[in-house]
């Protein structure tokens, strides 16, 4: 139960959708050719099982032959009774002995396997280019590393641990019994598809009600999450009567649905109970009258008392795999979808190389279309030439195609005709780790991690020295305020970098730029969302970095870009009009509208359809 | 006494129906301890000579009776615990939820909605277990065992017998005790390492972009990596001690039977006590295995639960910190000002103050506009207002009246508040936006969304007003969420209106209509604008500026601009952007 939580939270992330139907064949044919450096270990986890459960089952056959050659008879032997019971005991030993070596070698080899799965997911997932990650919400490609490998651990450690333990010990009592006595052994076989029936119809009824449960736990889950956070929302509101309505409503089917898995949970097992005491009665009946005709003798009876007993335990916990079988199974073809997906944008055979230190920094742009889906394209022919160290602004609406523009640069995405130059070299002739390096990009919401101020800055990459960073940060003005804080440099910054406001993160992300030094820098947006004064640190820090660098700005605030030395307004994927800040508004066309509305000056006369075309959208 | 009172609560109106399954279980554990008797006299009578073929067919029909008859009642009672354990949940979450509702703002910035699921979950299930589980599971193998021991004297087997072959199953829950929490803590440190590999994927996940613009894929895969081995270095750890455990316990269960085996074949064979007593001797001890391992998982889950209880007794006796004062009044707000004065306030726990000697007058029926920087005090204001958390007495007053001493229901029925954040629930949009009124109807809810400049968005959905909205729906844009979030304000036409920056995240010609409806439609009542974009309350009759908690400026747009002073900057920020900002 402590999993709700995090079951809720997957799902949350997760865009579960509907599973795939399980494919087993082709499962564990994948899942066998991991299992193949582990052969050895298998095959001892093997023999450690039959060590291991072997006492366990001569237990009652040791009996019997105590009972049978012994006490039966009168037979005052009390030496041979203690050879039994040495017997036993050593027996008992090793089963200790081997039940713990098989469980540990089983996770060892389990462990490795899921492992390696992990880090091979992780990393086929890293390469994909960004259509992959535009495609797949974030959610769903965390399911795949963390939930669906936990299938495949549980796979391991439990479904593969009770075929062995337990098949071996069903399969073994069944020898035991037919070793006994084969007529009674045959009796006790005809339960066996009675069990198998009730056990597997039941099974498949509690999945139905297990599954019931939990969507309503998540439900109420989900539920009562989203109004903690919004409770100040509910209070202003004051809507705290109507909230906890829809509560004991949610509160209340959750109740419903587990009354209804108890009910089933208590009946299968106390059926189960009752087979086997039906068949305990059944041995003792046919048994006893064996007995009776001296056909039989008693010790026999006794082992087959005790083995009908044993019978159950291993069925029972079998079936109770059941689930986590089928769960394991679809988890894993999942993640194999997964490795079947090649990179969408790849790197050439013999790519040729371009020096970053020599880059002058032209860019061109000839003739380039482009489209996500096909029929709708977003770039249209567009002829683009940037000389080395401008600055470029690019003005426009939702939709023009600007981040498509900077996508295509940066190749996350390859373009469908035309192409894309620097300085001469088509980017696709490039590695992609080269072009990344030449190419900077600095966004709207500067993304940290996990880590101190200096391995954000220079990306973990230990090869860069602290100086560098200290450097780069003192460069963009990032270094009094780092300096005040409690470990300076070596501050720990949580998730997403929180304790620092938006603009503090963005003179980090600039901090990058500068040890990384790209030739090329893209702005998207880098400075929206910052309150006025942060703006003009931000400004600061900005006409630092792009300083001998070919500087892309994208920007909704036009007093970004206004001293920039080209600005490019785009519409529908081409370039509507260009030119310098005073050169555009003297065209009185789209950019001069857009000027106006970003300096409040609002002229409730204005024609409405015209200020419509003009809108901009902030994100 | 005060930290067992939930639970007390509890037994004290269901204490029947546990009377009720405490006595199935016992009932349940007596007749089952007749099935190794009734083995063992069968085999007595059978070693004997005197058993007939009836009497064959009388023991198979009494063992499955026995049989019968336990799982039966035994189900009940076990039916009967479960659902009073399930009853608790709901009873306790109900109670919680209700609790959840009446604390303020500052226990929840306190507390996470994290951790207080975490109450609302695991430690609810925690006590839950213990008191359906632990309790019967007590009972019942409590009951097994001295019955047994009981059945086992009458029938003749010596008391010395009895103790030494029971005595090494005694180990048995002191083992698990040992064991328990051990195993526990190593499988806790499991989920913590897969719970750090799951963050490492979703960072890295959440920042491809940066890692591949820097070309840095290899570190990062090595630092996942590491996240990678991490679990399964727990795991392995987990699994050592965990199959010593496992293995552990079966095998007092075999020296106890080696010991019967031994000592009471011994026994036999010097004619001391009956073969039937030997056979039954050997199955109590295989029946006794069980309860006895159930006894010592009872004593862990108790020991983990009582912790879990004492956590909700705590936070359900927190008394809320914002209350309702008895006799309380209402007042209308469409007709009171809203007078401050002297109003200094700082947050609980916190020294410096947020807000500075505040003196402000609010018509009934004016538009203030507040403008500051970040952090200047602003929301706090509105807060106080709302009594989200409660000014010092004595410094604000609704019609002459301090708000302390209003009911809760006057003030924030009458307010409509419309927070920057633009939170929104996973319902449809049309509920979201009636969510002050659930009753409204369809056409009110489409004008209050043409108002706030959504209603065109809301028609290319899908579902229209209809759009379930969140995870598993539609998500909007931060702009879009604004919007709705100002409809939701808006249907509610209250007295009084606060936009607590509720239009930061609009493009400025929507934000240029949307101020322009909301003068319309609020034009007469008081509407209180917080923004730190001046164009969007440049209009308003009355506009203070907040720097370090307290009022700098006050008076109109044209006054505060004809003044030096921090309005005049930021309008001048503002409206030249770069050309000022790079003249430093």
């Amino acid at each position: 139960m402590p999993q709700a939580i995090n079951n809720w939270q997957m799902d949350q992330k997760a865009d579960l959708g509907k599973a795939p139907k399980p494919q087993y064949r082709s499962a564990f044919r994948t899942l066998a050719s991991y299992s193949k450096p582990h052969r050895l270990t298998f095959f001892l986890v093997f023999i450690c099982t039959i060590i291991a459960i072997a006492a366990e089952l001569f237990q009652p056959y040791l009996v019997k032959v105590a009972i049978d050659d012994n006490l039966m008879v009168g037979k005052n032997d009390y030496g041979s009774l203690l050879v039994i019971c040495a017997v036993y005991l050593g027996l008992s030993l090793s089963g200790l002995l081997f039940t713990y070596l098989q469980n540990n070698l089983l996770q060892y080899a389990g462990q490795s396997i899921v492992a390696r799965i992990r880090k091979q997911l992780f990393e086929h997932i890293t390469k994909q280019s960004m259509a992959y990650f535009d495609k797949t919400p974030g959610g769903s490609l965390i399911t795949h590393v963390s939930s669906d490998t936990e299938a495949l651990n549980q796979f391991f450690s439990q479904v593969l641990l009770s075929l062995m333990r337990d098949g071996l010990t069903l399969v073994l009592i069944l020898v035991m019994m037919f070793q006994l006595d084969a007529t009674l052994a045959s009796y006790c076989l005809i339960l066996l598809p009675v069990i198998a029936i009730i056990a597997i119809s039941f099974r498949s009824f509690m999945r139905k009600t297990y599954q019931m449960a939990r969507t309503r736990l998540s439900r109420l889950v989900a539920f009562v999450a989203e109004n903690l956070s919004g409770m100040n929302l509910i209070q202003a509101f004051h809507q705290e009567k109507e909230q906890e309505k829809q509560f004991r409503k949610r509160n209340e089917s959750y109740f419903q649905a587990n009354l209804r898995e108890i009910r089933t949970n208590v009946l299968f097992n106390r059926s189960f109970d009752i087979l086997s005491n039906l068949s305990i009665a059944l041995v003792t009946w046919v048994g006893g009258k064996a007995v009776l005709g001296e056909s039989m003798e008693f010790g026999v009876l006794y082992a087959f008392i005790t083995y009908i007993r044993q019978f159950f335990q291993p069925i029972n916990t079998i079936t109770q795999q059941w689930n986590t079988l089928q769960s394991a199974t679809v988890a894993v073809s999942r993640i194999w979808g997964i490795f079947d997906v090649p990179p969408e944008v790849a790197d050439k055979q013999e790519p040729l190389h371009l020096r970053k230190e020599d880059v002058k920094g032209r860019i061109d742009f000839d003739r380039v279309s482009f489209a996500y889906a096909a029929g709708t394209p977003v770039i249209r022919e567009l002829d683009l030439h940037v000389r080395p160290g401008e600055m470029l602004g690019i003005v426009g609406t939702t939709g023009a195609g600007k981040s498509s523009l900077i996508s295509l640069l940066c190749r996350f995405y390859d373009v469908q005709e035309g192409d894309i130059r620097i300085d001469g070299m088509d980017i696709r002739e490039l590695p992609q780790s080269e072009l990344h390096r030449i190419v900077g990009l600095v966004q709207q919401e500067p993304y940290l991690y996990a880590g101190s101020i200096v391995d954000n800055v220079r990306m973990f990459d230990e090869t860069i020295a602290k100086e560098t960073v200290v450097r780069a940060c003192e460069f963009v003005g990032a270094d009094p305020l780092i300096r005040r804080m409690k470990d300076g440099y070596e501050t720990k910054l949580s998730e997403r970098g929180s304790g620092l406001s938006a603009g503090e993160r963005q003179l980090l992300s600039f901090a990058r730029i500068i040890v990384f030094q790209p030739r090329i820098l893209i702005l998207d947006e880098a400075t929206a969302n910052l309150d006025s004064h942060t703006e003009q640190l931000i400004q600061q820090a900005l006409s630092a970095v792009s300083k001998g660098r070919t500087t892309l700005i994208i920007a909704h605030r036009l007093s970004t870009i206004m001293q920039a030395d080209r600005i490019i307004v785009m519409r529908h994927g081409v370039i509507e009009e260009q030119g310098t800040h005073e050169e555009l508004l003297s065209l009185q066309g789209v950019y001069e509208e857009l000027y106006r509305h970003s300096q409040g000056e609002r002229n409730d006369n204005a024609d409405k359809s015209n200020s419509r075309a003009g809108m901009i959208e902030a994100g | 006494m005060k930290p067992k009172r939930l639970l007390v609560e509890f037994i004290r109106s269901t204490w029947y129906i546990y009377l009720s399954s405490v006595t199935l279980h016992m009932v349940a554990s007596i007749v089952y301890v007749f099935f190794p008797h009734v083995l063992g006299e069968f085999t007595d009578r059978l070693q004997g000579g005197q058993m007939t073929g009836s009497d064959i067919v009388r023991y198979s029909l009494l063992l499955l009776i026995i049989g019968a008859g336990h799982a039966v009642i035994g189900g009940f009672g076990q039916y009967l615990v479960m659902y009073v354990g399930r009853l608790f949940e709901v009873m306790t979450r109900r109670r919680m939820f209700v609790h959840f509702t009446g604390l303020s703002e500052h226990f929840y910035s306190r507390n996470g909605v994290g951790k207080l699921l975490s109450y609302f979950m695991n430690d609810v299930t925690g006590v839950r277990e213990s008191i359906s589980m632990g309790v019967n599971q007590t009972a019942m193998a409590t009951m097994l065992f001295v019955s047994s021991i009981v059945a086992m004297v009458v029938s003749g087997i010596p008391t010395y017998l009895i103790v030494a072959s029971v005595g090494p199953l005694i180990l048995i829950p002191w083992i698990v005790t040992k064991f328990g929490p051990a195993i526990r803590k190593r499988s806790l440190r499991v989920q913590e390492a897969l719970g750090t590999m799951t963050e490492s994927a979703e960072e890295q996940f959440g920042g491809i972009r940066v890692t591949k613009k820097f070309a840095v894929e290899p570190i990062m895969i090595g630092r996942f990596g590491e996240t990678v081995d991490r679990i399964r270095d727990n795991q392995l750890k987990l699994v050592r001690m965990s199959s010593l455990f496992q293995a552990l316990v079966p095998f007092l269960g075999s020296l106890s039977l080696i010991v019967a085996l031994s000592f009471g074949g011994y026994l036999t064979i010097e004619g001391e006590i009956t073969l039937g007593n030997f056979v039954a001797l050997t199955l109590y001890v295989r029946m006794l295995m069980n309860p006895l391992q159930q006894i010592g998982n009872v004593i862990n889950t108790m020991q983990r639960s009582r912790a879990s209880l004492e956590r909700l007794n705590e936070l359900l006796t927190k008394t809320p910190d914002i209350r309702e004062i008895e006799g309380a009044t209402h007042v209308d707000l469409s007709t009171a000002g809203i007078r401050i004065r002297g109003l200094t306030f700082s947050y609980p726990d916190e020294k410096k103050e947020a807000l500075r000697n505040i003196d402000l007058d609010i018509r009934p029926g004016m538009t203030l506009g507040i403008v500051g920087r970040t952090g200047s005090g602003k929301t706090t204001l509105v807060k106080l207002l709302l009594r989200v958390y409660d000014p010092p007495a004595g410094t604000i007053f609704a019609d002459d009246r301090d708000i302390r001493e209003l009911t809760l229901e006057s003030l924030r029925s009458q307010i409509a508040y419309v927070p920057q954040d633009g939170f929104l629930f996973s319902t449809t949009i049309r509920e979201n936006i009636a969510f002050s009124r659930r009753s409204a109807e369809l056409g009110e809810v489409e004008t209050a969304a043409k108002q706030a400049q959504i209603y065109g968005n809301i028609l290319e959905f899908p579902d229209q007003f209809e759009t379930k909205l969140g995870e598993r729906g539609v998500t909007l844009s931060g702009g879009q969420r604004q919007r709705t979030s100002l409809a939701r304000g808006l249907i509610k036409d209250a007295p009084v209106m606060i936009l607590d920056d509720s239009v930061s995240a609009v493009d400025a010609v929507t934000e240029t209509d949307i101020v322009r409806t909301i003068r319309e439609e609020r034009a007469g009542k008081t509407t209180i604008l917080i923004a730190h974009r001046i164009s969007a309350l440049k209009h308003a009759d009355q506009i203070i500026v907040l720097d370090g908690g307290a009022i700098v400026q006050k008076g109109t747009h044209e006054q505060l601009l004809s003044q030096p002073g921090l309005y005049a900057t930021i309008h001048a920020i503002q409206e030249e952007g770069s050309q000022h900002a790079s003249g430093h």
